[in-house]
């Protein structure tokens, strides 16, 4: 009897079994490695979109700001500031401007000089 | 029993077969058969070209001051599906927005007809401001933030609305002038779709407009890009920057200058240029009427019109530089040589003077204006020759300065003219100018006889700094001989002395030349007015080493009766113009006044710097 069960007991395949179970469990890291890489994928694509929009809105603020600044050192501003007073120059009269030809050396010194005082001459 | 269950087995086994074969079927026809048409239909529906648009280039004067440029500013739009109480919202952005409440709240509640219901729903795009500007969009984009639910908080039913996202912005750039209505004319400006249409911003437009790039990206089903499945994709090419000859410390002299003589005046327009004579690059270049080119909506054509280009006028007097120097370079006459100017009245071709002159020098005609005495030069030269001339200073033809809209002249060829043409057109009558033409035209004689193409863009440059083309000087032709135009120099000199036309154009410390002109006017049936003048004056300093000559012209200035002449109305535009600009360029004096009113001339050449 004993003899008849142990003819009759069905083996057990391990190696078939270890194999499939390799290639399943293959198949699974490879499925998963195939979605977490497409999550990474997806979620670096966020990122970048972040930081695109994120430099996007700096070059923004820089386009503002050197529009701001242009504006503000415009002649039209500078010369509206200056009438106003707002820049604290004081205007200078035209009797107190002289223009002169420097003659370049030290034999320049008592020497005449051509000289301009448009303003002096009223 | 083993029959039904085989019968069973195989109507199932068909059944699988019959349904396998049509899945095979349809994944043949949409894998394979008609693949393209799908791939297709999915393309339109999830890739979309997405535009990146290139930056227009900057405008500079030529220390590299903005004129022009960008500014970034966002369109607003709404989603109506996505709020909840219009008039709540309307109430909330419509002071930022700065549009009235009502208004706001009609645009919010537009309806429109769906596509595939064919039901009314709320407007899904609805524009609600252009040109907003980044502080405002920020602070509008803050106000839907906090009318949503808070995702952490506890919900509301009450929320205005429900999605941050009820608000849009939409990326959009306008170009800004910083310097308003400095220089307009030359500027020009670019319509809605940012395009120029008008002075440097349309002729320099190939430059500054750059080359959009573009990128192929898929989107969701809820319209979010999928970043990972970005397509083929170019970068957009920035416009270039231009760079021009304008100096904008002598432009705000001159608008300053003439804006004062406009409000004196009061003409019907005016203009004034500077130019360099050695290259021909216009310094300044300013027109009455103008406009600021931030406020255009409203402005009349003849505001926007760069008159120093589009609008001829007859020169006068200012004209009688060709002919002199035509006469002296073809060595018919000398500048001492003596004319018979018929005591003030040419019998035959009924032609006057303002005051009678008996015999006077070449050089004298110039001074004092002589219109007999430069008739007789043309006639001297003959009608062919004398055109010739005319036309060789640029005179009936346009002087291909680098702006939209400019005209030719008139100047009609001999066999069209009267038999008194030949002693008209001497004199600046017959003949029609603008006034580049007039102030390049004294532009060779001050540089001694070169004819100059007018420059107004100096370079264009890239973003990366590098150069992309120059526009150096470039001659046109040699008009006259460098002789006569030394001679017609020292005539002009002498008009800017107290015995010539133009005493009120002398600039203290220089030596000026110029030529003043005055021209009557013609009414709509042909005849002359005696109440309308073009009055001008055109110069240069220092005379004998110039370095800037100097148009001012009135059109119908409102002057006194008797004043109205170029030596009384523009000569002290000019003088006052060239006294300032010459103080701003550090100009060395060419003459010493003593304080006995008494003036010492000053050899040039010991003025340079060591």
């Amino acid at each position: 009897m004993s003899t008849n069960k142990r003819r009759h007991a069905n083996s057990v395949p391990i190696a078939s079994f270890a194999t499939w179970a390799v290639i399943g469990l293959f198949a699974c890291v490879a499925g998963l490695g195939y979605v977490w890489c497409k999550n990474q994928l997806h979620t670096t694509g966020g990122r970048i979109k972040t930081l695109e929009r994120e430099l996007t809105d700096l070059r923004n603020k820089n386009e503002v700001a050197r529009a701001h600044i242009a504006q503000l050192s415009s002649t039209k501003s500078l010369q509206d500031r200056f009438d106003t007073g707002f820049i604290k120059l004081a205007k200078i009269t035209d009797d107190r401007i002289v223009t002169m030809h420097q003659k370049a050396g030290a034999e320049a010194i008592n020497e005449l000089r051509a000289v301009s005082n448009p303003g002096g001459r009223k | 029993m083993r029959t039904t269950a085989r019968s069973r087995a195989l109507v199932t086994c068909f059944g699988m077969v019959v349904v396998f074969t049509g899945f095979s079927y349809r994944l043949i026809q949409v894998q394979v058969a008609r693949a393209d048409e799908f791939t297709s239909e999915a393309a339109a529906k999830h890739v979309n070209k997405q535009i990146i648009h290139a930056r227009r280039g900057t405008i500079q004067d030529a220390h590299g001051e903005a004129l022009a440029q960008n500014e970034p500013v966002k369109t607003v739009v709404a989603d109506a599906s996505l709020i909840n109480d219009h008039e709540a919202f309307a109430a909330l952005i419509a002071g930022p927005l700065e549009i009235p409440e009502t208004v706001l709240n009609g645009k919010l509640a537009r309806m429109v007809k769906s596509k595939s219901t064919g039901n009314l729903e709320p407007c899904r795009y609805i524009v609600l401001k252009k040109d907003v500007p980044e502080t405002t969009a920020n602070q509008i984009a803050q106000i839907a933030a906090a009318a949503a639910p808070q995702p952490k908080g506890p919900k509301s039913p009450k929320s205005v609305v429900s999605n941050p996202d009820a608000i849009g912005f939409e990326q959009d750039f306008i170009r800004v002038y910083p310097n308003g209505s400095l220089l307009c004319h030359v500027l020009g400006y670019t319509n809605g779709e940012g395009l120029g249409v008008e002075g440097v911003e349309r002729s320099m437009e190939q430059h500054l407009r750059g080359e959009n790039g573009f990128r192929f990206i898929e989107r969701d089903r809820i319209g979010r890009e999928i970043v990972p499945y970005r397509g083929q994709e170019r970068d957009a090419r920035n416009g270039c920057d231009v760079r021009l000859t304008i100096d904008m410390g002598l432009q705000n002299i001159v608008e300053q200058e003439l804006q004062t003589a406009v409000k004196l005046y009061r003409p019907k327009s005016a203009t004034v240029i500077l130019m360099r004579p050695q290259t021909g690059e216009i310094l300044a270049m300013a027109t009455r009427p103008n406009f600021d080119l931030n406020k255009q909506s409203g402005v009349p054509e003849q505001n926007r019109r760069n008159r120093a280009i589009t609008d001829i006028l007859e020169p006068g007097s200012t004209f009688k530089i060709v002919t002199t120097a035509a006469a002296l370079s073809e060595r018919l006459v000398k500048p001492e040589t003596m004319i018979y100017c018929e005591n003030g009245y040419w019998e035959w071709c009924k032609l006057k003077d303002h005051h009678p002159y008996a015999e006077i020098s070449v050089s004298d005609i110039l001074m004092r204006s002589s219109n007999i005495g430069t008739a007789k030069l043309a006639a001297q030269l003959g009608d062919q020759r004398f055109y010739e001339y005319t036309r060789k200073f640029g005179f009936g033809e346009r002087t291909g300065v680098a702006l939209p809209g400019e005209v030719g002249g008139i100047l009609h060829p001999p066999h069209l003219w009267s038999k008194i043409s030949i002693t008209r057109i001497p004199m600046g009558q017959e003949v029609a100018a603008t006034p580049l033409q007039v102030v390049t035209a004294m532009a060779a004689i001050a540089n001694g006889g070169r004819l100059l193409l007018p420059q107004i863009v100096s370079e264009i440059v890239d973003e990366s700094g590098a150069t992309v083309a120059r526009f150096p000087a470039q001659e046109v032709r040699r008009v006259a001989s460098q002789k006569a135009c030394e001679a017609v120099s020292e005539a002009l000199i002498r008009v800017v002395s107290k015995k010539g036309t133009a005493q009120f154009a002398a600039v203290p410390g220089y030596d000026v030349a110029g030529k003043t002109g005055t021209a009557q006017k013609y009414d709509e049936n042909g005849k002359v007015t005696h109440d309308k003048y073009v009055v001008s004056f055109v110069g240069y300093l220092p005379a004998r080493d110039p370095a800037f000559v100097g148009l001012v012209i009135f059109d119908e200035a409102h002057a006194k009766p008797g004043e109205n002449y170029g030596g009384l109305v523009a000569a002290p535009v000019f003088s006052r113009i060239g006294e300032r600009a010459a103080r701003y360029l550090g100009l060395k004096p060419t003459r010493i006044e003593l304080p006995d009113g008494s003036k010492v001339a000053v050899d040039a050449s010991t003025l340079r710097d060591q």
